[in-house]
């Protein structure tokens, strides 16, 4: 059903077009004289005058036709143009001729809106039914049409074939041998143990060996003695560090916003090292894929999920929007999504397709939109994640059970100590206590807050804690609940006093608040939309009824006139006392009951509720009266704690029942240093509760709205919404399995499955592109050499059935990318040597069947990371928030600020971050010479590197060439270099003068210098 | 200094081939085959308008056709100025302040405008025989009108600067996209291989940063160097260290060069290691060179004051423009200025200085004192050195204002219509191309959009737009995208 209407809705354009032409012959040819007269008076010369420069066969030939579309025929104006019909016989309502005229959403002709009149006159003929005398035709442009029955045979879209294995102990042999000799190529010579060991670790890590590693390879004679290195070097956590930048080049991952303002996004690192993580657990590729696309509803609230559909906002976004712009940046970022998705995944330009068919590939211009819905509720922005909700809960959890010794203490305390101590206290010292001011302030037995921690402070004061983010879910008392933007407080008080009258409220300032306070808002201000107060018994087995007490707002120390405190008590949320321009100062507000509260039996249990819009006060005092007409008070006040001791022993008399004893302890404890010991140890616990160590994660959140068909990419130009689905061409059955499936699903967890379906999706291709981007990063150039391009323009396999036998490996191993590493690397054709054999180089000259080993420059990040292991002073730190050039950490993790590339990654070919990139640049410049001869990092590890070849002033020379041979290039020095590095060094330390003391280690450093510009340090073979 | 016959050691045909290779010799120039149809390609190699495959990217590259220009000096007049308070008088205007601007578009700005014309606050006058209306912001540009070629019915799509500036140098505003500097060098090749080719001189950086002179997806090679006014244009890396000596690091470079060619030997097929073993003398060059031509002491007091560089509100672009003449003196191809701000108080943020939404007159003026002297004087002195002939300097923020008011006195963006000025090779001095509708408002005849302005740069230089292409990611790019005509009218 819901397909049948997509295709309905977005072929609607040519069948309307086709119904217009026919019409309007059939009507042409019965109209009367008078239409065509009326045509010839008033529609003909607006015609010729205001559209043929720009919509005739004469503009065409002048190249200034506009929009395809042909004003000067009847069949022109029955056609339509690229927009699609421009008249609707009959119906000039409906014409989009006329909004054109009109001036509504599209502006015609340029020079100017026609007169009123003449618009008029339009609608009239087109309601006539467009009479239209005029012959002629339209040109007719070639277009291409899209069969995708005959796009399913392009060799990507089809499913995985069978290949026969050639006889070879490794079938990558077998296909590459085949290949070579129906070339008449010879088959290279193994490379020599150093070289190929020098190649593993860079390729597989991004690290040189160390000169110990390196010997200790070369002396195992093992035949296995590779495939342990190999194996080891999987298992380093360095092989996720790099391989995970291959992957973010294809994701043009970036931590910040690009355009003006480029705004830096703190938590776009974790999408980083989530694929770091991966790909060091050995994910499987489908679900590595399907987390990217949808880890956030795959997995909800976890860190994980979210950091992982980084990769669907990775991309630019501008920082200034206005409502003008905003629904066409929507578009440009769900286009960043789909080309991401597109080139990344499938090896495709789905970009292409936004605008009209892919021009070259079977992708109809409605599959983009289909694509594009899965994104319809997918926005971008930053979400406070609990990186480990389980030890956040085991925190709370043994924290709640520590809290029972203390309990147990008080408990014991007040069944034991407790009686006496007050009995003695209060006939000594409770007279002693001065009466009640009018304001007792009130110790809150429980605080809860939406976003804040509360704790209670010294005479009464609550103080603002520390905050939960908006949109965090947390646990807080064995629930999980999704933190609002909105603040809400609720407070509970207890009194056994009678006859309340009157409530005051006092927020202050302090200089731990924003901008001082007394809000919590970066300016300092807070909006009450509400208060609310509720009185119940204490005594849960009391049957008498909660009241919700009416407050009477009688005063405000400062409020605006138009958001007096008046609207907090008023019973709507929506209206608050804001007070912002008199913020910075003490504030109170005061409240009358609107009748005196009488009080329970037992105790009365206030239940105070503030209702902000976004946050709190910081710190703010409860206080209540029992005598009338608080209006006309000074702010004199007492604690309530010696008027509820008087009270109770009012109603009790000097017989405590001992259900008394422990909510007693709370009264009595600022008068008896024992009692306080215990209570507020019980008190102060509970304040402590361990809170979630909230990380800002830069993932999807909920946001967009519903994608529609654009006809020629232009967000005025809606031609109905788009429904998801997938790409037509790789349709296994004959409907849509986005539909067929379950529709009921998140629309991208259906992408993410139909991506990673072999059988019923795009699986297939998926696993081409991953094993070819493997194979390219091992061999220096791709089974298809256009790793982000399988369609009709990118480049053909030049081996398909070892692309075929590598995707099929990859499934056989349920999508990890590790075993398939180890396959590529224990082939002959990864382990030969780069030598050259002159007969091959006659017949392949572009050694595309692999005869010898491409030597290639490492990239931007591996070159600085092989000169910070050159100096020995690397640090291996993984992981977190991204550092700037002056680390020492490994490259992988330098910001990267769209606006402000690091000079030394940018100067080595490090890609703009804007698209998928597949394959990066190589580019021989002097501003990379210029860095190596004089940038003070090549300086510093040259001088590191001195230190590291001569630990002791009496190492021999030789040895130190020796030394620093082996850590530059994994080998030692021929006797020639040797002889001509000794000449080197000698020459250097006379140009410094012999005499210096530290001619030799100065020396030295020029020839460490030296070895860091040379080819065979950024080359490997 | 470095004579390559005396490079040791290598083995003949390999080291002829790496002769070619290292771009010595006009073997290389065989590789510049530019144009697409003149490309065979083979399936796996990129067609692209230029082969690079193995060629120094930055040969000199011979045009399709003889261009008249050979460098270009774009003076971008960051955030924007006024057209009509500038170069397109428009009496009507002068005349209806206050009154309500029939068509006023409430699209139009990035804010709200009133509606209202807002007359322009300077006096206007005619200069030159061409009789061009100037405004008296430019009392030292206004004598050299009969240079300019005015377009005054610029328009572009973007109504915020970061976009349009994106807009107005790479085509379109997606980022990722080469700017115009680098298709130009990718076209063209470099003229001077001890300098970069295309060099940028900012105060502020201008909003859109980097992304207005990205090489985008074109090999680094193309981006453009940026120098910085306010570090006084210095140059990463280009200082050699002072723990060494110029003796000792030549010393060195000896024997990375031999080093690297004995490496090369048996890795003949690898194109890029003659290249990295050139590159490094061209540092070594260029560590001269660059230096040498940024240094502004070895001009004489008269050129220095005839710039302005005694002026503080104008030294910096003075400094920026005598930099420029400079450049393209030596052969660099594409020099772009961003204009910063003058003095303070004018009201307007650093990286926008033209952004007059308050205030246009105190503005302007402001911006007008730090850019007039130092542009007329680049002019003249470019005329008297004879370099004009060669050279197009272009003047132009990334759009234009709204003739109607913004506040009282300030005006918002207007992408709608705008004007810019060429002056020098290639271009009819004194003419006015194009025109705005009676308030200045739109562009109304002869619209020239930033594709048709790419379009005609790159045939001033000897480039037809369509043919500099590059593919990217499946896809041909160009400059002009899929627009851009020439402005025929124009040309000299």
């Amino acid at each position: 059903m819901k397909t049948l209407k997509r295709i309905t809705a977005l072929q609607a354009l040519p069948i309307a077009a086709l119904a217009i032409a026919l019409m309007s012959r059939s009507e042409c040819s019965a109209a009367d004289e008078s239409g065509i007269s009326f045509f010839e008076q008033k529609i003909r010369p607006m015609l010729v005058e205001h559209c043929y420069a720009c919509h005739s066969v004469e503009a065409l030939e002048n190249k200034k036709l506009q929009g395809a579309l042909y004003l000067d025929s009847a069949a022109g104006v029955a056609a339509g143009g690229e927009s699609g019909a421009v008249v609707v016989t009959g119906k000039s309502a409906d014409s989009l001729l006329m909004k054109a005229l009109r001036y509504d959403g599209l502006e015609m002709p340029p020079s100017g809106k026609l007169s009123d009149e003449v618009i008029a006159d339009f609608a009239k003929w087109i309601d006539l039914g467009a009479p239209d005398p005029r012959e002629g035709s339209v040109p007719v442009k070639p277009k291409r049409e899209i069969n995708l029955d005959e796009g399913r045979r392009w060799w990507a879209f089809q499913p995985l074939q069978a290949v026969k294995l050639p006889i070879a102990a490794n079938p990558i042999d077998g296909f590459i041998s085949i290949a070579q000799q129906s070339q008449g190529l010879k088959p290279g010579v193994p490379a020599g143990k150093e070289a190929l060991l020098r190649r593993a670790y860079f390729d597989l890590i991004g690290l040189p060996p160390t000169p110990e590693q390196m010997a200790a390879y070369v002396a195992d004679a093992s035949p296995r003695a590779f495939e342990k290195v190999v194996d080891e070097l999987l298992a380093s956590p360095a092989y996720g560090e790099r391989w995970a930048r291959h992957w973010l080049d294809a994701a043009r991952f970036a931590e910040s916003g690009g355009y003006e303002f480029d705004r830096f996004r703190p938590g776009a690192y974790h999408y980083r090292d989530w694929v770091i993580s991966a790909l060091n657990s050995d994910m499987a590729y489908d679900q590595f894929v399907q987390m990217q696309l949808a880890g956030d509803v795959i997995s909800p609230d976890s860190i994980e999920g979210a950091a992982a559909t980084g990769f669907l906002v990775a991309g630019p976004y501008p920082g200034q929007i206005t409502v003008k712009t905003v629904e066409r940046i929507r578009y440009d970022q769900l286009d960043d999504m789909m080309m991401t998705i597109g080139g990344s995944m499938l090896g495709l330009t789905l970009g292409c397709a936004r605008c009209h068919e892919h021009k070259y590939d079977p992708i109809p211009h409605q599959d983009y939109y289909a694509l594009a819905a899965a994104m319809a509720t997918t926005a971008h922005g930053p979400r406070p994640l609990d990186p480990d909700p389980a030890a956040t809960a085991l925190a709370q959890e043994k924290h709640n059970a520590d809290q029972q010794p203390l309990l147990d203490a008080l408990n014991a305390f007040a069944a034991t100590e407790l009686p006496t101590r007050f009995t003695t206290w209060q006939e000594k010292e409770l007279s002693k206590q001065p009466a009640a001011t009018r304001w007792q302030t009130m110790e809150p037995v429980d605080l809860e807050a939406e976003r804040s921690y509360l704790k209670e402070s010294a005479g009464g004061l609550i103080v603002h804690d520390g905050m939960l983010a908006a949109g965090s879910v947390v646990r807080q008392r064995g629930q999980s609940r999704k933190v609002r933007a909105d603040e809400v407080y609720r407070l509970t008080f207890h009194t056994h006093q009678k006859n309340l009258q009157s409530l005051r409220l006092d927020a202050f300032t302090d200089g731990s608040l924003p901008a001082r306070g007394p809000g919590l808002n970066s300016d300092g201000s807070f909006q009450l939309g509400e208060i609310t107060v509720t009185a119940r018994p204490i005594n849960l087995q009391s049957k008498d009824v909660p009241k919700n007490l009416k407050l009477k707002p009688l005063f405000a120390a400062f409020e605006d006139k138009d958001q007096p405190l008046s609207n907090a008590a008023d019973g709507r949320p929506e209206t608050a006392w804001i007070v912002k321009t008199t913020a910075k100062k003490d504030n109170a507000a005061i409240f009358e009951f609107e009748e005196p509260l009488a009080g329970f039996d037992g105790g009365t249990e206030l239940v105070v509720e503030l209702t902000f819009r976004e946050l709190g006060m910081g710190r703010l005092r409860f206080a209540f009266s029992v005598d009338p007409n608080p209006a006309t008070w000074a702010g004199e006040v007492t604690t309530q704690h010696a008027s509820e001791l008087r009270a109770i022993m009012a109603t009790h008399g000097k017989e405590l029942p001992d259900s008394m004893r422990v909510p007693l302890a709370r009264w009595f404890a600022p008068f008896d240093p024992e009692t306080a010991k215990v209570f507020y140890a019980v008190r102060d616990h509970r304040a402590a509760v361990p809170r979630p160590h909230l990380q800002e994660v830069y993932t999807t959140v909920s946001g967009g709205q519903d994608v529609f068909f654009l006809r020629r990419g232009e967000v005025d130009n809606k031609a109905g919404k788009a429904e998801p689905g997938f790409l037509q061409v790789m349709w296994r059955k004959n409907e849509d399995p986005a539909v067929a499936d379950s529709p009921a699903a998140h629309p991208r967890v259906a992408l993410a499955k139909w991506m990673t379906d072999v059988n019923n999706g795009a699986g297939a291709l998926l696993a081409r592109v991953i094993v070819n981007r493997l194979w390219q990063h091992h061999l220096g150039q791709g089974i298809v050499g256009t790793p982000n391009d399988f369609g009709v323009q990118g480049d053909r396999p030049t081996h398909p059935e070892l692309l075929e036998h590598l995707a099929q490996e990859l499934l056989r191993q349920g999508w990890k990318l590790k075993p398939l590493h180890r396959a590529i690397m224990l082939s002959d054709v990864y382990q030969q040597s780069h030598v050259i054999n002159p007969d091959n180089l006659k017949i392949d000259s572009a050694n595309r069947y692999w005869w010898h080993f491409p030597p290639r420059r490492l990239e931007a990040e591996t070159i600085r990371d092989a000169l910070l292991a050159a100096g020995g002073n690397g640090d291996s730190l993984m992981y977190g928030a991204s550092v700037l050039e002056d680390s020492q950490r490994r490259s992988v993790y330098l910001r990267v600020k769209r606006s402000e590339l690091l000079p030394i990654m940018a100067i080595f070919d490090a890609p703009e971050p804007t698209q998928s990139i597949g394959k990066r640049s190589v580019t021989t410049v002097p501003t990379q010479a210029l860095a190596m001869m004089n940038s003070p990092l090549v300086r510093q590890q040259a001088e590191k590197l001195t230190a590291r070849i001569r630990p002791t002033a009496d190492q021999p020379l030789s040895t130190s060439i020796v030394l620093a041979y082996q850590i530059a290039f994994g080998r030692s020095p021929s006797e020639a270099e040797q002889l001509q590095m000794t000449a080197f060094i000698e020459k250097q330390r006379e140009a410094i003068g012999r005499d210096s003391p530290e001619s030799t280690e100065k020396a030295l450093t020029e020839f460490c210098h030296v070895l860091l510009c040379l080819n065979e340090f950024v080359y490997i073979d | 200094m470095f004579n390559y016959d005396s490079a040791a050691n290598i083995n003949l045909p390999a080291r002829r081939r790496f002769l070619q290779q290292a771009g010595l010799g006009f073997g290389s120039l065989a590789l510049a085959s530019m144009l697409r149809e003149e490309h065979t390609a083979t399936a796996s190699e990129p067609v692209n308008a230029i082969s690079l495959n193995g060629a120094d990217p930055l040969a000199l590259r011979a045009p399709k056709f003889p261009g008249k220009v050979k460098s270009i000096i774009w003076l971008f007049m960051t955030g924007a100025p006024s057209q009509v308070d500038t170069w397109d008088y428009k009496p009507e205007l002068q005349k209806r302040d206050g009154e309500t601007l029939a068509g006023s578009d409430p699209k139009t700005g990035f804010f709200t405008t009133s509606g209202k014309c807002l007359k322009s606050p300077f006096a206007w006058g005619q200069y030159g025989e061409s009789g061009s209306w100037v405004s008296d912001l430019f009392p030292h540009l206004s004598q050299h009108v009969d240079k300019m070629c005015f377009l005054h019915s610029m328009y572009l799509k973007q109504n915020n600067h970061a976009p349009a500036s994106l807009e107005l140098m790479c085509g379109t505003n997606r980022p990722g996209l080469p700017a115009l500097g680098a298709w130009m060098t990718y076209g063209l090749g470099s003229q001077n291989q001890n300098l970069p080719s295309y060099v940028v001189l900012h105060d502020t950086r201008p909003r859109g940063d980097d992304q207005i002179w990205s090489a985008g997806f074109l090999p680094k090679t193309y981006q453009a160097l940026a120098l910085d006014s306010r570090r006084k244009e210095s140059i990463d890396n280009l200082t050699r260290d002072a723990k060494h000596s110029n003796q000792q690091q030549r010393t060195q470079l000896d024997l990375i060069r031999e080093l690297n060619q004995r490496h090369a030997i048996d890795r003949a097929t690898q194109a890029d290691l003659a290249a990295r073993i050139n590159s490094f003398e061209l540092a070594y060059r260029m560590q001269m060179a660059a230096p040498e031509a940024l240094d502004l002491a070895s001009e004489t007091d008269a050129v220095h004051k005839l710039y302005g560089m005694d002026r503080p509100e104008c030294e910096t672009f003075s400094r920026q423009c005598l930099l420029a003449r400079r450049l393209v003196e030596r052969g660099v191809r594409f020099v772009q200025i961003f204009a910063g701000k003058g003095v303070d108080g004018d009201g307007s943020v650093n990286d926008v200085p033209w952004d007059c939404h308050s205030d246009v007159q105190v503005n302007h003026r402001s911006c007008g004192l730090h850019t007039d002297q130092p542009a007329a004087a680049l002019l003249a002195d470019l005329e008297a050195r004879g370099l004009l002939d060669s050279t197009l300097v272009i003047w132009g923020g990334e759009f234009g204002r709204t003739s109607d008011s913004q506040g009282a006195k300030g005006r918002d963006h207007n992408p709608n219509g705008f004007t810019i000025w060429m002056a020098g090779a290639g271009v009819k001095g004194g003419f006015h191309y194009g025109a705005t509708d009676p308030f200045g408002y739109k562009a109304v005849e002869n619209k020239v959009h930033v594709n048709d302005l790419h379009a005609t740069l790159l045939h001033l230089l000897g480039i037809e737009h369509t043919q500099l292409t590059y593919k990217f990611n499946g896809r041909d790019f160009r400059l002009t995208d899929v627009g851009g005509e020439v402005l025929k009218d124009i040309l000299a």
